[in-house]
């Protein structure tokens, strides 16, 4: 579908995946992971009860203090009701009835500056987006400008995930970060416990003052949905637009499409292009699958979501090429792994994909639209990802 | 195989030969039955596969279980019997079960 697809050598079809090269040349798992990447044992492992979360800092996660950890670190019954008392803010009839009417009024703003200033930065507009969908579920709307809270957010999570090994490398890494989170409570969530201790909402931070969560647990759990929120989905929008923009057939598609249509051809994009490469699980105990035991006691194993969403035991022939109808035929959940899957499964994957449809659907619909620079694809080493800066789109002025 | 047979909101019913050890669920997609979306892939994360289990079955497939509650709640769907078909398996003692779908998961 891309004009810049090569045929795959491996598989009869296209290539249309725009991450794989980058993601080949740098996705590192853990030191001692043992990679596991078809589909069916992927999907076991993160849904046994018997494997706990590794990778991304989880092993620097001090358990004895759940309430002081985000519910990213934890497992069982405490995660399920951790992630169970809000779960009402993720559900798709919240979506439909509370969170688009956000989505709407955010992208009424980034499409008016988009036509005043006749081009933007994709990743700007994108960003925008995510975190003013996210800051309002988590309940951060009481800091002196999103843009300022999107910086700080991200200010905290470039530096959380880095690691030292003298002591004065760990000094400094944990004075700069103590430094950012004190911005983050000063400006941020501060005033919107304040606001929320007089006047509660239905959102995370109302949740949190409500159960009494103490200062630290607080910013935990706040950084890590906002994170996630935020910093994902402004790729997995970036990436489906390049794919539009690339694809003239697709793009007449997803614009004459219904809403289910369209989730689907932004579901297939993100199979073949997961923000998200490696998750990582540690066994607490012998992991049995369908086939026998799939990991000892005490190993780590590093889940290819790449290669799982490729494997051609669920998504039938020529996994690279971009098919929308694949997932309806092979009767799969769209996104494959790239939401995760079992009890850790991404909170906010429907409110990922309804944003980014809303998005693109009235991007797409702007005189003149188009794309005037491409974006560099470039590789996030901490989140084993990719980023995509540098994509300018430029419309009909108004 | 073990028979199960699914009853639309419109009375219209769709019999399905379902796979033990599998979940009603994913017995449900796999057979067509496109009421069941499923969002989330079966992990009780979105509450898009409900059904509503027949009154003489309930006592065979068991109450709602705690970790399906809060999905159920959120969805406001209230119609006794329900539950979310992604956290029932299919064995052979669910030979026969009748289970109805709502008219829309939304």
């Amino acid at each position: 579908m891309s004009a810049t697809a090569s045929v795959c050598p491996a598989h009869q079809g296209r290539d249309d995946r725009k991450s794989a090269q980058i993601a080949a040349a740098n996705l590192a798992p853990q030191e001692g992971a043992r990679v596991v990447g078809a589909f069916a044992s992927v999907r076991e492992i993160l849904r046994s009860t018997q494997v706990r979360q590794a990778g991304a800092s989880a092993d620097q996660a001090d358990l004895s203090k759940p309430g002081e950890i985000s519910f990213f670190f934890l497992d069982g019954d405490l995660h399920r009701k951790r992630r169970a008392a809000v779960a009402g803010l993720f559900a798709p009839k919240t979506i439909v009835t509370r969170h688009q009417a956000v989505m709407d009024r955010t992208m009424d703003e980034i499409i008016a500056k988009l036509r005043s200033r006749g081009s933007a930065p994709l990743d700007e507009l994108s960003w925008q987006m995510a975190v003013d969908v996210a800051a309002d579920i988590i309940g951060l709307t009481d800091s002196d400008s999103s843009e300022n809270l999107a910086n700080r957010v991200k200010a905290v999570l470039d530096l959380s995930m880095g690691r030292s090994d003298s002591w004065l490398g760990k000094a400094l890494l944990t004075a700069k970060i103590m430094i950012r989170v004190g911005a983050f409570w000063k400006h941020d969530l501060s005033p919107a416990v304040e606001a929320r201790r007089k006047h509660p909402k239905n959102d995370v931070i109302s949740h949190l003052v409500k159960e009494n969560y103490s200062k630290k647990g607080m910013i935990m759990e706040c950084l890590s949905y906002g994170g996630a929120g935020m910093m994902t989905t402004r790729e997995f929008i970036v990436m489906c637009a390049w794919h539009l923009f690339d694809d003239p057939a697709l793009l007449e598609r997803f614009l004459t499409g219904g809403e289910d249509d369209q989730f689907a051809i932004l579901e297939e994009i993100l199979r073949l292009d997961p923000v998200v490469s490696l998750l990582h699980r540690r066994a607490a105990a012998p992991v049995e699958g369908s086939a026998g035991v799939m990991m000892q006691e005490g190993e780590v194993a590093a889940l290819s979501i790449r290669d799982a969403n490729t494997d051609e035991a669920t998504t039938g022939p020529c996994p690279y090429e971009l098919d929308p109808d694949r997932a309806k035929r092979m009767k799969a959940v769209g996104a494959y792994m790239s939401f995760g899957d079992g009890p850790h499964r991404c909170p906010g994957a429907q409110v990922a994909l309804h944003e980014t449809r809303i998005f693109l659907d009235r991007l797409f619909r702007l005189p003149g639209i188009r794309l005037v620079c491409e974006p560099t694809i470039i590789w996030n080493r901490q989140i084993q990802g990719y980023e995509l800066r540098g994509a300018v789109v430029a419309c009909d002025p108004a | 195989m073990v028979a199960i047979t699914f009853i639309a909101a419109d009375g219209t019913d769709q019999p399905i030969d379902a796979e033990e050890g599998l979940s009603l669920m994913e017995s449900a997609v796999g057979n067509g039955i496109e009421v069941i979306e499923a969002q989330c892939g079966g992990n009780a994360y979105c509450g898009t596969c409900r059904v509503y289990i027949d009154p003489a079955w309930r006592a065979v497939t068991g109450d709602v279980t705690e970790v399906e509650v809060a999905m159920i709640e959120v969805s406001g769907d209230m119609t006794p019997g329900v539950r979310l078909s992604c956290q029932i398996t299919v064995t052979p003692s669910l030979e026969g079960l009748i289970v109805r779908t709502p008219m829309s998961q939304s």
